[in-house]
């Protein structure tokens, strides 16, 4: 049990609705700093909410979500957002989007200094050649890279992803885990990742833990620890007996979930 | 194969290659020709020839009501520095009741499309008072007024200002919700969120309304202009109207529908350059 403090994330008693609809109900959970937390859920299952509750863009109807021992009471620049579609402004090159998160995490240092750290941000996620490029002018891929950049320049020690590689092909969608885990890894300490996604075996690539939600109303129906090392790779994933016992597990979780729902009540 | 054939196939591949090429590039032009869109120039020319005709027939039977484009030509030719006189007075007229009614149209209806108490308070104004053709403002405006310039400048500011209003307004509505999301997370206060997200993405919006605004303000300004100015463009085309000087009469009303083109043109490309980042 991680105590309050530190950059640990605790949810308690979570619900959320909009008048009679119940979204998400008795949400408990807890993350611990620098742990790496997939949200996973079939669609419907208020997964993303769950997201925006943490991010403060929503506020529940019921219980209480404290983010490093402080209560969530709205967005705040401790806790960076990556969204699915690429929310880059399309009217400022990414450099200016970058440097926009550079000078939040900076208020005081100088223009040009922000543009030079935001390149920097860039390259670091193999961006480098193109700063000067609109989003319009890269693919979806690139500007899902871009908007990792920006969500790392906040140097926030909290990062929201809400499914920031469903849209992308399942070459890219690779090389961003690849990099997403990679620059988690490369920076001290480590940020506490909240992932949403609905890819089994992307929760069991990334995560250190696994939270499955089920559908309406949503709520966690499952709890896993992933036993797996840090430099995995998806070859010696495959061939893990445990990978499957797990992955087995989970989708009979979401099975006898969705079998619940067709029952009639 | 030996080599003088050798060669006669290069030769004749090569040449072949020429001539495709010729084709291509010919078909190419061919195809550019075909693209043309020779229409409105058909239309120009048929209407051209109308005049002429109708002029023609009307013409030998004293002062013509249709003068032919030739004398109307001869006519402009001779009244451009006087058109151009005008053309400034005019334009110090337009420009700051425009450029007044862009700043300001601008400012609220963004502020009231972000700000719900203020939404609700001009909202309803609006509704009222934009629909209220501009044009009945003018006899009070100059009666009220010291000059006639400040007069005039207030019509065609209070004429462009609802347009440009309503459609920032609705701009600032229009924001989609993912740049506000991202606005919210990245802890932008409300006047950063209004300069580096609400303004530019309602620009597609804003300059729709200000097309819309431009278009009145110069019916604006030439009807003031004919009811009391002594310079300016429709005021050029009533004075020589009172002489029952038709060519440089219609010369006035071809050179206002040139400048007003102008002006909406220019507008135009202004509009392409700031909207790139749209696809």
């Amino acid at each position: 049990m991680t105590q309050a403090g530190g950059n640990a994330l605790r949810i308690d008693a979570v619900a959320f609705g909009y008048g009679e609809a119940v979204i998400l109900e008795g949400i408990d959970l807890a993350v611990a700093e620098g742990e790496f937390l997939a949200l996973l859920g079939p669609s419907g299952s208020g997964k993303s909410t769950l997201l925006r509750l943490i991010a403060g863009l929503e506020r529940p109807s019921a219980g209480r979500i404290c983010a490093a021992g402080r209560p969530v009471a709205g967005p705040g620049t401790d806790r960076a957002v990556v969204f699915q579609n690429y929310a880059l402004f399309p009217w400022m090159t990414i450099a200016d989007n970058v440097a926009e998160a550079v000078a939040k995490a900076h208020p005081d240092v100088s223009r040009p200094e922000r543009r030079q750290r935001a390149r920097q941000h860039l390259a670091r996620v193999g961006l480098g050649e193109v700063v000067h490029q609109y989003p319009f002018e890269l693919s979806g891929g690139m500007q899902q890279r871009a908007a990792i950049a920006r969500a790392l320049a906040l140097e926030s020690p909290f990062l929201l992803m809400d499914e920031p590689f469903g849209a992308l092909d399942p070459i890219n969608r690779a090389k961003l885990q690849d990099l997403l885990i990679e620059v988690w890894q490369g920076s001290a300490p480590r940020r506490t990742v909240v992932f949403v996604t609905h890819d089994v075996d992307e929760a069991l690539l990334l995560a250190d833990s696994i939270a499955v939600l089920g559908a309406s109303p949503g709520r966690i129906i499952a709890e896993y620890a992933v036993p797996f090392g840090r430099s995995r790779r998806r070859a010696t994933l495959l061939a893990h007996p445990v990978f499957h016992n797990l992955r087995e597990s989970i989708a009979e979780a979401l099975d006898a979930d969705t079998l619940a729902h067709l029952e009639p009540a | 194969m030996n080599a003088p054939a050798k060669a006669l196939d290069h030769f004749v591949g090569k040449a072949s290659l020429a001539a495709v090429d010729r084709v291509l590039r010919l078909s190419s032009r061919w195809r550019a020709l075909a693209s043309f869109a020779w229409e409105p120039w058909l239309l120009a020319a048929w209407l051209l020839a109308a005049w002429q005709a109708i002029a023609s027939l009307l013409e030998g039977r004293g002062n013509s009501l249709l003068p032919p484009p030739a004398v109307v030509l001869n006519a402009l030719w001779a009244s451009l520095p006087e058109l151009g006189w005008g053309t400034l007075s005019s334009f110090l007229i337009l420009a700051p009741g425009f450029g007044a009614a862009v700043v300001l149209g601008v400012t609220l209806g963004l502020l009231a499309g972000t700000t719900p108490r203020l939404g609700r308070a001009l909202f309803p104004l609006a509704k009222v008072a934009a629909p209220v053709p501009p044009t009945v403002y003018i006899p009070y405006a100059i009666a009220v007024l010291p000059t006639f310039h400040l007069s005039a400048t207030l019509v065609v500011f209070v004429g462009a200002f609802w347009p440009v209003f309503q459609n920032a307004a609705a701009g600032a509505l229009a924001v989609e919700g993912r740049h506000r999301d991202n606005a919210r997370v990245l802890g932008f206060g409300h006047f950063e969120y209004l300069r580096k997200v609400v303004f530019p993405a309602s620009l597609p919006h804003i300059f729709s309304g200000m097309a819309v605004g431009l278009g009145f303000a110069f019916i604006l300004l030439t009807v003031a202009e004919l009811f009391g100015a002594n310079a300016g463009l429709g005021r050029f085309v009533q004075y020589y109207a009172d002489f029952a000087d038709y060519p440089r009469m219609v010369a006035g009303i071809l050179y206002t529908g040139a400048i007003t083109w102008a002006a909406m043109t220019l507008l135009d490309r202004l509009r392409h350059r700031a909207l790139f980042w749209l696809r």
